[in-house]
């Protein structure tokens, strides 16, 4: 199914939304990505009918905005789970059929069919304060997925649950997202997570989405300081461009502007070798990795490299070396 | 459209019990104010001596009141806070007494007690002259209310974060000076709303202050209901009725706003374990408070009600049961004007019929104020609350002005009664039923409509089990006020429609203990049973 969200925009004291459009593909993995109240689960709530909001609200090319959220078919994965307490994990994962009047056997059997789907054969007679964290979100998304949702809606599904199990959980429901080919909407502010499982992610800032696109195209392709930030360490050198070049030192980039401009390049694009260019202010040793903290005329630098990569023994840094940039992008100002 | 009634169904819901609101509390006082609202009736009233006393003894009653009822709650508090002992969870669960016990029924066992020939007055040989005067009032209520303080203060005491204490001592506060510089001014909350709670609860006494204060200590209740009953004066009543309800409505507001503090404080989630104590700590001073105080609570509660049961088996002083055989005689008993196998009769359709009707009221209402989504709901939240700050006279003086003639002409019929029942006990059951629902994520409810469950669905489904408890123990509560309710049923009824109550009260006015007493123990075990119901649910309601 394509969701697409048209004029979305919905005022509270100090904070306002505002998505001009929005457009998920059939089968898409989009994720909202930015940081603690942007505004992504409002957003959520508002493709889920849960809150009214200006604006018009598509599935398919149909017009939803008017629907209740029991009509929309959508399947939704909350951030505390919601799993009922006084139901078994089979009544909870039920609910949904029963609702819909299936026959018993019916329900026995996709009930059995969509707990092996995510791992969770033979806990149907427990009750959710008997289950871990992990094996209760699995409930829950076993849950919203029975009903056949049109849409998977799934806010920060994961950040109840300590680093080991996320990091395999994730990768469950991106398996099972495949499997069914489900439009879903995934809400986080772990970068690391959105650019693991996302087919394409739309960053938010303040109640707005500032750029969409795929994982890698955000990484290296940000479009302002803020997506740069956001998805992880950067460099930006503010610097002064003449003739088509801005040039730190002997570092020189290609802008097409003039006058200001900002460049920016990820620390695995600058490459190390001998030379006396760049002063080493402090290094980290990372599994198999260096981080070093470079000045070059004042203005720092972090590079990261494999430490085999490097012209020199981990054990022996120098005290100056020299420095290259390979992948940059001169920023809009 | 369909999404339209889907999504304010809840309007169609709350139409009926607004309507009884309306009709059955807001008519009613309206007629009040009307009469009583006026610069004449008003200086009259308290341009008379007799009146201003009546006011001043009042409020001074209700200060001490409370004030008792900090002194006898404050230690156990500390107690339910930071210990485990023996026999704790029997002492809980005796706290939970008073909230079900009839006031009519306390008042007799503190006449049984106290009286000139009382057990007590007996045992010391001497009248403490307890009786017929503030003191017997101020324990009555300090009986009731005393269990609250336990509740919220023990509550509010156990959340207080370790941390902060010992960061204190580590800055060098010790012993009396760390409590009252950092514990006492983390409880204030608790202590705050208990003490309003306290406080509103003996300024709208009314049967205690009638029965055990005599003539001379009669609260603005009491003055109202003689005014009207046995004056005839209307006028001086709802005068009265406007100057009680204008304060009882600040207390109110006051206490409701303590009471947002206290959850607001409560909310915090670092729980202290109590500490176990085994059977070698209570040999030191510590053992001797929690003994000492574990007694006192037992023989306070217990007290008055040994007190009806023994003397509903004995007659001057040699074992009978000849009070329970009267009780089973269908035949006319002049005292009340109707037998009483009747009264009991009548006790439970009036409870049972509150409890259905309060009921109803309180889940329509909690469950259009959790859907309300137009404005006005503050409006409609305090017009909801507004009859908590009320009382039985005031209402029973309403309704004697509001359905004397036709075409409300319900004077005398027992669905008036019930109607008086409801609208004093579904505040109650309201306060109980949100409690319960308000512990309901919103999330749930939420999937279950993503899932396919109307909004009506989602409530019946998944929010109403989840708060079955609350609404059991706002069920066990309106049942309670039923069976205990005196004042207002006093003044609208025929005395075909006698309940065991005023069978009592009329027993007591013409001073026949032993059958009163054996009417008592019916209460008494109709008010355990609820308790019962209360403790199996495991709600914490005290
Ligand atoms: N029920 C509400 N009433 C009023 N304001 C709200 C409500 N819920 C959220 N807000 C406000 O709306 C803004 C957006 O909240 P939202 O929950 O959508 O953020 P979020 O991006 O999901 O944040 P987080 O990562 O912390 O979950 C915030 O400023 C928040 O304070
Ligand atoms: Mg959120």
């Amino acid at each position: 199914m394509r969701l697409r969200l048209e004029g979305i925009r919905l005022r509270r004291e100090g904070f306002e939304l505002n998505i001009p459009e929005l457009e998920v593909g059939e089968g898409e993995f989009m994720t909202l990505l930015g940081p603690s109240g942007c505004g992504k689960t409002t957003t959520l709530r508002i493709i889920a009918g849960f809150e009214r909001a200006e604006g018009r609200v598509f599935f398919d090319g149909e017009d939803v905005t008017k629907r209740p959220p029991y009509e929309r078919n959508i399947g939704i994965v909350f951030q505390d789970y919601a799993l009922f307490p006084h139901m078994t994990v089979f009544d909870n994962v039920a609910f949904g059929l029963r609702l819909r009047k299936l026959s018993k056997a019916e329900i026995e059997r996709e009930v059995r069919e969509v707990l092996s789907l995510v791992g969770l054969e033979g806990l149907e007679n427990r009750y959710p304060e008997q289950l871990s964290g992990g094996q209760q979100q699995r409930v829950a998304l076993a849950r919203a997925l029975i009903i056949r949702p049109r849409l998977l809606l799934l806010d920060e599904p994961l950040s109840n649950l300590d680093a080991k199990i996320r990091e395999r959980l994730r990768g469950e429901v991106k398996r099972v997202q495949r499997e069914l080919g489900v439009t879903t909407v995934y809400v986080t502010h772990d970068q690391e997570e959105a650019m693991a499982i996302s087919d394409r992610i739309a960053v938010m800032k303040d109640g707005r989405i500032i750029q969409v696109g795929r994982p890698l195209e955000l990484y290296y392709r940000p479009k302002d300081e803020f997506v740069a930030r956001f998805l992880g360490t950067g460099n930006i050198l503010l610097l002064e461009a003449k003739n088509g070049r801005a040039c730190l030192g002997s570092l020189c980039f290609d802008t097409e502007g003039e006058g200001k401009v900002r460049v920016f390049f990820r620390p695995e694009s600058v490459f190390i070798m001998q030379g006396e260019e760049a002063d080493v202010v402090d290094y980290e040793l990372l599994p198999g990795r260096m981080r070093l903290f470079l000045e070059v005329e004042g203005q720092r630098i972090v590079a990261e490299r494999f430490i085999p990569e490097l012209p020199f023994s981990p054990e022996r840094v120098p005290k100056k070396v020299g420095v290259r940039v390979g992948d940059y992008l001169i920023l809009s100002p | 459209m369909r999404a339209m009634v889907g999504r304010r169904f809840w309007v169609l819901l709350l139409l009926p019990s607004l309507l009884f609101l309306v009709l059955f509390f807001y008519y009613p006082i309206a007629l009040i104010l009307l009469d009583g609202l006026s610069w004449g009736s008003l200086s009259s009233v308290l341009a008379n001596p007799y009146y201003r006393h009546v006011i001043l003894f009042t409020i001074e009653q209700a200060i001490g009141s409370t004030v008792l009822t900090l002194l006898l709650g404050l230690p156990g508090a500390y107690l339910f806070a930071k210990y485990d002992f023996p026999g704790k969870r029997f002492l809980k669960a005796l706290l939970t007494v008073p909230f079900v016990m009839p006031s009519i029924m306390v008042a007799l066992g503190f006449i049984l007690l106290f009286g000139r020939s009382g057990f007590i007055t007996s045992l010391l040989g001497r009248d403490l002259g307890v009786l017929y005067s503030w003191k017997a009032i101020l324990l009555a209520h300090a009986f009731y209310n005393f269990p609250v303080v336990v509740r919220m203060v023990s509550s509010l005491w156990a959340r207080i974060n370790p941390h902060y204490e010992e960061a204190a001592e580590s800055l060098g506060a010790r012993g009396f000076t760390l409590f009252r510089r950092v514990t006492l001014p983390m409880l204030y909350p608790a202590i705050f709303a208990s003490s309003m709670l306290t406080f509103i609860f003996s300024f709208l006494s009314f049967a205690i202050p009638l029965i055990l204060g005599g003539y001379r200590y009669g609260t603005i209740e009491v003055a109202i209901f003689t005014s009207i009953m046995t004056l005839l004066d209307f006028r001086t009543g709802a005068a009265l009725a406007v100057l009680q309800m204008g304060l009882s409505f600040t207390f109110m507001y006051l206490y409701l706003k303590s009471l947002d503090a206290y959850s607001k404080a409560e909310e915090q989630r670092v729980l202290q374990r109590p500490r176990k104590l085994t059977l070698s700590d209570f040999r030191g001073l510590r053992g001797a408070g929690i003994v000492l105080y574990s007694l006192i609570v037992f023989l306070f509660i217990l007290a008055p009600l040994l007190a009806v049961f023994y003397d509903s088996l004995t007659s001057s002083g040699h074992f009978t049961l000849k009070w329970y055989r009267h009780l089973f005689e269908s035949s006319y008993n002049p005292i009340f004007g109707s037998d009483s196998l009747h009264a009991v009769i009548w006790t439970f359709v009036f409870g049972f019929s509150t409890v259905l009707l309060a009921t109803l009221i309180a889940l329509t209402m909690s469950y259009s104020s959790r859907r309300w989504d137009l404005p006005g709901k503050i409006i409609f939240d305090v017009l909801a609350t507004l009859p908590l700050g009320s009382s039985a006279i005031i209402i029973g003086l309403g309704y004697i002005k509001a359905f004397h003639r036709p075409p409300l002409l319900l004077l005398g019929s027992p669905f008036l009664i019930i109607a008086a029942h409801t609208t004093i006990a579904y505040p109650f059951a309201l306060r109980a039923v949100s409690a319960a629902l308000k512990k309901v994520r919103p999330s749930l409810r939420e999937a279950a409509m993503s899932l396919g469950a109307s909004d009506l669905l989602a409530f019946l489904k998944v929010e109403l089990p989840l708060a079955f408890g609350g609404i059991v123990v706002g069920a066990v509560f309106s049942f309670a006020m039923s069976v205990a309710e005196l004042g207002a049923t006093y003044m609208i009824y025929q005395p075909k429609y006698t309940t065991v109550t005023i069978a009592i009260y009329r027993y007591l006015g013409s001073r026949q203990f032993g059958p009163a007493s054996a009417m008592a123990v019916v209460l008494m075990l109709v008010s355990m049973a609820g308790f019962l119901v209360i403790e199996r649910t495991g709600e914490e309601v005290w």
